[in-house]
């Protein structure tokens, strides 16, 4: 479970979190969405800490990691995280993507790491990329594998951050679907998008953001048949 | 020009072995560059702003000022730093590599900095501690695109090495010097000195050029 309470963030003068506040349980499954420049990406990546928060608290599995006690990296183990453009490790194959973190950070031995990879390797079915380098796979294949990367920690929660906008359309399908399968398994996943199908489908809360506000906290029924605010309104008329 | 190599046939080896020596000085100096090099550009993208200041001062002396003169502080110095005379062969690798250290480490620096800024994120939100990110991501991945500029600092470096004679290291240089100086002839062994630097730089661009091919394995 996630608990973000008052959640601000500032880049020197620039106020781009003000006051985020909201809960993502266990197993669910939420969908950011908002303008560009709204502040997803900055959310996100204060659950990982890879951006300090400005003042708020983040429980995460009711440990409050913007304690200055909490080890970070210990935290880190737990949140899995995906990118835009993946950042795989390009001098490794995409086997060592997957050990390395599970060896070097966890001190996992070689055969259970390798174990776990080409499990989950086979679960984004990509088995037979396991020696090739990350430079001979599509996009499609890369997102597979950062996905798969991050599983390999065994986090109990995993942010993505528009996992598909840098994919090329007859790509984006295979790594929703490899999403929509983790999401089948109990993940708590929170999901950066501009895929409305996906977050209609797949989700079972939107949070609408604009202007570093959460205008918006609701199930994707309601969310995209009578969205409350017009920011949102206006925002769906133009995606739609 | 009347060239006569023929006179010189007999004192061959004798410049030949000097081949080994020079080598070690580049092999041992190119080394500790390249350890110090590491550390040094390590200190300089740390965000503690005491260290990038020592790292930028280390280099901006070691850049500032005559290689020739680094030399010879250093080997005539010595007494006066550490209490006793050094060795030449010592003063060599010591003032080659502190030299060689500067200059590497702006390339590494480069290098590290043209890494893309998402490794070290997709590093981090792994929850990879800092020192193994560097270690294990970073600096693999700087090094393989600094390599032809690595290779440029050692190929400068054996051939700025040949003024390691002037604290009397028998050398390529000084051998062919002596040579000549015995002979009351100059220009032929300077010639064959000059021969030998050459294939040595030519050898050393071609396993360059191997070893970076063998890199690009991943691309
Ligand atoms: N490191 C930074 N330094 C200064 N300003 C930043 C930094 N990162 C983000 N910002 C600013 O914060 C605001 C929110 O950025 P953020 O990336 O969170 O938006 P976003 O909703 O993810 O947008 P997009 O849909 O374009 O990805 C923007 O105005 C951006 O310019
Ligand atoms: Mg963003």
């Amino acid at each position: 479970m996630i608990k973000v309470d008052n959640l601000h963030k500032n880049y020197g003068k620039l106020e781009v979190l003000k006051g985020i506040t909201t809960t993502i349980q266990t197993g669910e499954v939420v969908a950011i969405i908002g303008p560009s420049g709204s502040g997803k990406s900055t959310f996100l990546r204060c659950l990982n800490l890879l951006e300090a928060p400005t003042s708020g608290t983040i429980l995460i599995e009711n440990q409050d990691v913007t304690d200055k006690k909490t080890n970070i990296m210990k935290v880190r183990q737990n949140v899995g995280m995906v990118f835009q453009h993946f950042h795989l490790f390009p001098h490794k194959t995409v086997l060592q993507n997957l050990t390395y973190a599970p060896m070097k950070v966890k001190g996992l031995g070689r055969d259970s790491a390798e174990k776990i990879a080409y499990g989950l390797l086979n679960q984004v079915g990509l088995s037979e990329k396991a020696g090739e380098y990350p430079t001979r796979l599509s996009g499609g294949q890369k997102q597979r594998v950062a996905i798969a990367r991050a599983l390999a920690m065994e986090p109990k929660v995993m942010l993505f951050d528009e996992p598909t906008s840098a994919l090329d359309p007859e790509m984006v399908k295979e790594v929703l679907e490899v999403m929509k399968t983790l999401a089948n398994t109990g993940m708590t996943m929170a999901i950066v998008t501009h895929e409305m199908g996906f977050a209609r489908e797949v989700a079972d809360r939107v949070l609408f953001l604009d202007g570093g506000v959460l205008v918006e906290d609701s199930p994707p029924e309601e969310f995209f048949a009578n969205p409350k605010s017009q920011r949102a309104q206006d925002f769906l008329q133009k995606m739609l | 020009m009347n060239l006569d190599f023929t006179q010189f046939i007999p004192s061959m080896p004798y410049i030949l072995k000097g081949i080994l020596v020079t080598l070690q000085i580049v092999i041992l100096a190119g080394v500790l560059g390249f350890v110090l090099g590491i550390i040094l550009s390590l200190l300089k993208i740390s965000h503690i702003k005491i260290l990038n200041w020592i790292a930028d001062l280390y280099t901006s002396i070691f850049r500032g000022t005559p290689l020739v003169l680094q030399l010879m502080l250093i080997y005539y110095g010595s007494p006066q730093i550490i209490g006793y005379q050094i060795e030449p062969y010592t003063a060599a690798i010591l003032s080659f590599g502190l030299n060689s250290g500067a200059y590497i480490s702006e390339i590494i620096r480069a290098g590290i900095l043209a890494v893309d800024k998402g490794q070290q994120e997709a590093a981090m939100a792994l929850g990879v501690p800092y020192g193994k990110m560097m270690w294990d991501i970073i600096l693999p991945q700087a090094l393989k695109n600094i390599l032809p500029a690595l290779m440029n600092e050692f190929i400068t470096l054996t051939k700025e090495s040949a003024i390691v004679t002037t604290i009397g290291v028998m050398d390529i240089m000084r051998r062919s010097y002596q040579v000549g100086a015995e002979n009351y002839s100059f220009f032929e062994p300077l010639l064959i000195a000059g021969l030998i630097y050459y294939l040595m730089v030519m050898t050393l661009t071609f396993l360059g050029k191997a070893l970076e091919g063998r890199m690009r394995r991943s691309d």
